[in-house]
């Protein structure tokens, strides 16, 4: 019996129940389109953050004094180290000739007046006056006033640099140069505005208050830590860039030889490793929940299926008896059973596909439809329809054509 | 002339139950290939167990029933269904067609299980239906089908694979007495055209048309007589 007329039949009888057949699906449309939406934005996500992170910053690695800390003894015990300072941003740049630039930073989040208006949860910044320039590179700058100097830093002077989003906020037409800003309880002169530097998965980059650091720790106290952040001269010199730093910090802190380093280096590498550990785990649950569902959704089509069989008897009967073998009748169910769950599919991947783009239209996160989550998607739901469309169909092809063609 | 079946001491025992069921006890039957015979007796004879044997569509517990010279009761399930399709040709008194398939399709089936191509099938599936007159009725479903309509679909699929024997069971038992006329001329053109026919019926006037009666009491031949 040929394959195309088996197909022919199942089209036709599953058409008549459609409802039922939908309903059927439902598990299977479920598992597949959660696996075709988060695989799809999860996708997105790497594509979008290794770009920004491996190929815009990854010359750039920063150095604190806690790392990562994994209990309490170990942050009390990082606590008592040196914090660093804008100095030694400055001998690891005098020092390391793989090094183009570093600069020191420390941050907190503070609400901002100006008169009667504010603007809460506002990155504010001390930096040093190199900080900006290894943070963001060359292309951004400030559009109107100046940078902080390193006289601002030395002289710890209540000045700041405000990003476009203060300054949109607070400043409706009005010029901020030479305003007084409260950031907190604490006054900064706005001396330049910086240019506009877009957002980043949804986090605009642009609401910020820079002050110089020596000012920041005078007004916030010494209790926020300080990062240097190193820029090497090119990707080919990062390693060695990661390593002269080292050296230069060691010898600074005057960390002994047999001693390991009481500070850490992380590199857009170390943020890779955690974020893809990240996604392997939201992976992990996605499969999870898929499986879930899809096993679900293929007991939901074995039981339909076995309805089918007992309400379709007769027609079993009459086949067996004008000469359809055990195979033919086997075959003829499993392929319902296949097209159910493989339509299941289908739709669960449309389904998948559309909420993506959605999702991907309507909010920051990337979306990136790969073609193997489809296909895997689309065989998973047909595996699932074949397995579990095994034992009806063998049911089918065992029933004795006597008894069925009496089956009232 | 051969034998085309050939029936030797075949009894036939069901289990129901705790209770044996002898339903059929030893019966011998010669059939040659354009015999027109009726088996005839009251329910519970074992009719319909000696016609599901004839039509390999069970297979007796002792005893030997030999199609085409073929012991019956050394073949597969899969080598019966063959024999169904190829040899036999089934005409039920409730019709037994697909509800769902129009009466072209249901008399193709046959065919599709004998794997025959689609060209083939088309100009059989034609002629069978133009020979029980339901030409201009191929694209109707069941239920869109007088009864005796739809027995002829019935006949006609029965007919499509060219089977050496048609069994026909209680083939009128559902019809008023003008269609099942109509119905036996129909099996009476069948017969004329060497086709053997194997007729079930508790029916003595349907049963005269048949060349040749046997009657069933309790599992036994109680008379077997030319018309």
């Amino acid at each position: 019996m040929q394959l195309s007329e088996n197909f022919r039949i199942a089209v036709s009888t599953l058409g008549v129940h459609k409802v039922r057949s939908l309903l059927t699906v439902l598990g299977t449309v479920i598992g597949v389109m959660s696996v075709v939406t988060i695989v799809s934005i999860i996708e997105g996500m790497n594509e979008y953050v290794s770009e920004r992170l491996v190929a815009e910053g990854s010359n750039t690695f920063y150095v604190d004094k806690f790392g990562m800390i994994t209990d309490y003894e170990e942050y009390l015990e990082a606590l008592k180290r040196e914090d660093f300072t804008p100095e030694d941003a400055r001998a690891v740049e005098r020092l390391s000739p793989s090094v183009l630039a570093a600069g020191a930073v420390s941050e907190t989040q503070k609400t901002v007046r100006y008169r009667a208006k504010s603007v809460s949860g506002v990155n504010v910044q001390g930096v040093d006056e190199k900080y900006r320039f290894v943070e963001s590179g060359e292309a951004v700058g400030v559009e109107s006033g100046r940078e902080i100097s390193r006289e601002d830093v030395l002289r710890r002077k209540a000045i700041c640099v405000i990003g476009q989003d203060v300054k949109d906020k607070l400043f409706t037409g009005v010029d901020p140069i030479g305003k007084e800003i409260r950031a907190g309880r604490h006054r900064f002169r706005i001396v330049g505005v910086g240019e506009r530097k877009g957002s980043l998965l949804g986090m605009s980059q642009d609401s910020y208050v820079t002050v110089p650091i020596s000012a920041f720790r005078k007004a916030y106290g010494t209790r926020n830590p300080v990062y240097l952040v190193v820029k090497a001269r090119d990707q080919a010199s990062y390693d060695l860039a990661q390593d002269e730093t080292r050296a230069v910090l060691r010898a600074r802190r005057k960390v002994p030889f047999s001693e390991p380093d009481d500070f850490s280096i992380m590199g857009a590498e170390t943020f890779m490793e955690l974020y893809r550990s990240f996604t392997s785990t939201a992976y992990l649950v996605t499969v999870g929940i898929a499986a879930i569902s899809l096993i679900v959704g293929g007991i939901v089509i074995m039981n339909i299926m076995l309805v089918s069989v007992t309400e379709r008897t007769r027609e079993i009967g009459i086949r067996k008896a004008i000469g359809a073998r055990r195979g033919e009748i086997m075959v003829q169910f499993l392929i319902e059973s296949l097209i159910l769950s493989g339509t299941g599919g289908l739709i669960g991947v449309l389904l998948g596909v559309a909420i993506a783009l959605f999702v991907s239209g309507v909010s920051p996160l990337p979306a990136a439809i790969r073609a193997w989550a489809i296909l895997m998607g689309l065989a998973v739901a047909c595996g699932v329809g074949t397995f579990f469309g095994i034992y009806p169909a063998a049911r089918a092809a065992k029933l004795d054509p006597i008894v069925a063609l009496r089956y009232e | 002339m051969d034998n085309l079946i050939e029936l030797r001491g075949v009894t036939k025992v069901y289990q129901v139950g705790a209770e044996e069921v002898h339903a059929l006890n030893g019966i011998d039957l010669d059939l040659t290939s354009n015999e027109y015979l009726a088996i005839m007796g009251p329910s519970g004879s074992g009719k319909s167990t000696l016609m599901n044997l004839i039509g390999c569509l069970d297979t007796p517990t002792s005893g030997s029933y030999r199609f085409k010279d073929q012991e019956v009761k050394d073949l597969s399930d899969d080598e019966l269904a063959r024999i169904r399709n190829k040899e036999i040709g089934f005409v039920f008194q409730t019709f037994n067609l697909l509800p769902r398939a129009d009466a072209s399709h249901n008399v193709e089936l046959p065919l599709i299980y004998a794997g025959v191509s689609r060209a083939e099938r088309r100009t059989k599936v034609d002629a069978a239906l133009k020979a029980v007159g339901l030409e201009d009725r191929t694209r109707h479903r069941p239920s869109e089908l007088s009864g005796g309509q739809r027995q002829r679909a019935a006949i006609a699929r029965a007919l499509v694979n060219e089977p050496s024997v048609i069994l026909a069971d209680e083939p009128t038992g559902n019809l008023d007495s003008k269609t099942g006329e109509e119905i036996m001329q129909a099996m009476e053109k069948i017969h004329r055209a060497g086709n053997a026919i194997v007729l079930v019926t508790h029916e003595e006037y349907i049963a005269k048309h048949a060349r040749r009666i046997i009657r069933l009491r309790d599992g036994l031949i109680e008379a077997d007589e030319l018309v």
